[in-house]
């Protein structure tokens, strides 16, 4: 690691949309604690932008967190044709949900899909485990 | 097996869109997939200095057509078992259009298509449009793929 | 393989499912999809029975959990999108009983839309209606694709059908309004798919009931007026039409009020219905179970003297945990801890909390009470409500020594 560690890595704040995805979807059929579940859920897809903007490298490590909570989760490059910089996606999980704010204006429902967050690199931090979420 | 970049390099590359793509590297993509034929690209067929590649191409992309070597892939790891192909195929349709047709198991055994175990079998492959006699390109099953799961190389 | 099983790994209980079975565990599915064949095929760490974290048998751990629910001021009683309608029924009368918070996950999903439907304010129809007539299909906020992935196959786009004989091509428009290009989204191809900003539902839906009233549509969003009109004009033209109302939607909407403008505008001009995207199994169950009885779908205290329901966002889930006025919980058919912001549902953990569930999960692992059930529609029978209101009989296919939720419930209600 060496000289990195002493520089610190660029924050940004980002806006989170959560989503749904079969295939995380069936390792939670599985297992809650599975590997295959941590593996598709502690995850935060960016647009290659923000990747440039974190200095970091697609499948990297990063904080992600709020006055809700903190997890490190890998960052990936998103697939989308169309720029979405500013704005990153997130599986519905115990991960984005340690993020969502208990803010819900006395309506009952928290904002599960729309949240601020702000990213930075972990430089190679380990991803929250299932039971460290907690 | 030719692959894109194969394929790519022996087209205009001029990006002209006459095709109807917003790039030739879009349709050496779906040219691999057989959803446009070479004939396609009017450049190609028409001026006279892309003769070569519009040979070697033809080439390329015509012997899959023979019955036995279908190149049907389906990528299981991709598949999530939805049964998108298996309703929309018009082989399923036609032999069993009780049950895949109408959106169900299928109920036949003539059926190309059938998911088990939350991803998609094929069989029956002889069958497919896209080959023998009366062939035609027919994208059904890969249009209707949400996660690209089945190719044709 | 002749029996045609139900599959619960969502509220499609997709009825077709045929299995293969090799001491007494399933060993192929067939016809369900990736997510349904892990469902069926049950979980790799089965919940065992405890009390404090000690393996117990069964009689102890019920009768543990009836003392805590005897014993708790303001219990909560909270899940049921996985559990039959027969438990339901039990957890309504236990509620009754202790006099309980009663809640499901619609409370923060669905439940406002299939409120809705059920006193009349939207138009509905069932998913064989859909198959059968609909030739426009908007999907809004939804990713069926990822979610419900048969919807698309068995009902909403490419079957055949009664009025739809030539297929999806000729016979069905499928739309998709979304925040992101999901799979869906690339399905209903670019030129059906309207991408808009979050939080930009309501605005788009008005957008939208202008270009429906010949008007020019507008939004702060600048999304192209022309777009928005040849949508209208394709709605316009629409023998059956169906809006797949999704989360995305319901979380980005303060109230109903735009959707219900946009469904009587769409009304007055051409026929549409709306089909809530429901995703646990039997959610709308619960809603159906409990508006029978207490005339609410969520969300309500009963008084254990008068067996009256109060009801309102005070008694969801959600704010009693946040503003702590529970302090005992039993959780069935559900995890909470997953599936709840970890800042509300964090106080949990801080209370006696029973869980009943045929799965090991994040709530259960905070439990001081366990207790494993059977898995519905796999291991017990029962009935549960697809996510168009059609009640659908779910069949056992194996055998096991865990007991069917409904059981459960019964004893604990019995030893209190
Ligand atoms: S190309 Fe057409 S006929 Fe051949 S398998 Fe696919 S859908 Fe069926
Ligand atoms: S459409 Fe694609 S994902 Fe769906 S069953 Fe067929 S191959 Fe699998
Ligand atoms: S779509 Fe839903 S009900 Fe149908 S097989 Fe898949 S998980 Fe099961």
């Amino acid at each position: 690691m060496g000289f990195g560690q002493f520089l610190a890595s660029p924050e940004i704040k980002l806006k989170v949309v959560t989503y749904r995805d079969v295939f995380q979807n069936t390792a939670q059929e599985t297992s809650r604690f599975g590997e295959e579940y941590e593996k598709s859920s502690a995850v935060i897809k960016l647009d290659p932008k923000d990747i440039a903007k974190l200095a970091i490298k697609d499948g990297d490590t990063v904080i992600v967190k709020n006055s809700s909570g903190r997890v490190v989760v890998k960052a990936m490059k998103s697939d989308y044709e169309d720029s979405h910089a500013g704005i990153a996606y997130m599986v519905n999980s115990p991960w984005s949900n340690s993020l969502v704010p208990d803010e819900t204006g006395g309506t009952g429902v928290p904002k599960f899909k729309n949240f601020e967050v702000t990213v930075q690199g972990a430089k190679g931090g380990k991803v929250t485990g299932i039971s460290e979420i907690f | 097996m030719a692959n894109v970049m194969e394929i790519y390099q022996l087209l205009p590359k001029t990006n002209c869109k006459e095709c109807g793509k917003s790039t030739c590297m879009a349709f050496a993509v779906d040219l691999l997939a057989r959803k446009v034929s070479v004939d396609d690209c009017p450049p190609l067929v028409n001026d006279a200095k892309y003769k070569a590649g519009y040979e070697k191409l033809s080439e390329m992309i015509a012997p899959v057509s023979g019955v036995t070597d279908t190149g049907l892939i389906v990528h299981e790891d991709k598949c999530i078992g939805c049964g998108n192909c298996v309703v929309a195929c018009p082989v399923n349709v036609a032999n069993d259009p009780l049950g895949a047709g109408s959106g169900k198991a299928p109920t036949s055994d003539k059926v190309i298509f059938k998911v088990e175990d939350g991803v998609v079998k094929a069989r029956n492959v002889q069958e497919c449009r896209r080959f023998g006699e009366n062939r035609i390109l027919c994208v059904a099953c890969i249009d209707t793929c949400p996660t690209k799961a089945i190719e044709f190389v | 393989m002749s029996e045609y099983y139900v599959c619960t790994g969502c509220a499609l209980l997709c009825d077709d499912i045929e299995v293969e079975t090799e001491n007494s565990k399933i060993k192929t599915v067939h016809a369900a999809c990736r997510k349904g064949v892990a469902r069926m095929k049950g979980c790799s760490d089965p919940l065992e029975c405890t009390v404090d974290s000690e393996n117990a048998d069964i009689d102890f751990a019920i009768a543990k959990a009836a003392e805590i629910l005897r014993e708790a001021e303001n219990p909560l009683i909270f899940g049921h999108g996985n559990s039959s309608s027969e438990a339901q029924k039990l957890s309504i009368g236990l509620a009754k009983k202790v006099g309980a918070y009663l809640d499901d996950t619609s409370s923060f999903c669905q439940g406002p839309v299939i409120e809705a439907i059920l006193q009349d304010k939207l138009k509905t129809c069932t998913l064989d209606d859909i198959r059968h007539k609909a030739d426009v299909i908007i999907f809004w906020g939804a990713d069926p694709s990822n979610s419900h992935p048969r919807h698309l196959s068995r009902y909403s786009y490419f079957p055949r059908g009664k009025e739809r004989q030539r297929g999806w091509e000729e016979d069905r428009t499928a739309i998709c309004v979304d925040v992101r290009k999901s799979e869906t989204a690339v399905i209903c191809g670019d030129n059906r798919f309207y991408q808009i900003p979050m939080g930009g539902d309501a605005e788009f839906m008005d957008a939208l009931l202008s270009a429906l009233s010949s008007k020019v549509p507008k939004t702060s969003f600048g999304f192209d007026a022309k777009r928005i009109l040849e949508l209208a004009n394709v709605l316009k033209k629409a023998k059956f039409g169906v809006i797949c109302v999704g989360l995305g939607l319901i979380y980005s909407l303060e109230d109903l009020e735009p959707l219900f403008r946009l469904m009587d505008k769409l009304n007055e001009v051409s026929d549409f219905n709306l089909m809530p995207m429901v995703g646990q199994y039997n959610m709308r169950g619960f809603n159906h179970n409990l508006y029978e009885e207490a005339g609410y779908i969520n969300r309500v205290k009963f008084n254990s003297e008068t067996a009256d329901a109060e009801h309102g966002p005070d008694f969801s889930v959600v704010e009693a945990l946040r503003n702590k006025t529970v302090d005992a919980a039993l959780v069935i058919g559900s995890d909470p801890l997953s599936s709840l912001p970890l800042s509300v549902s964090r106080y949990l953990a801080e209370i006696p909390l029973i869980t009943i569930d045929p799965c090991r999960n994040l709530t259960s692992s905070k439990a001081k009470v366990t207790i494993p059930c059977a898995l519905g529609g796999v291991e017990s029978g029962g009935t549960a409500v697809r996510m168009d209101g059609v009640e659908v009989e779910l069949k056992k296919i194996l055998d096991t020594e865990n007991l069917p939720d409904a059981e459960i419930l019964r004893k604990i209600t019995e030893a209190i």
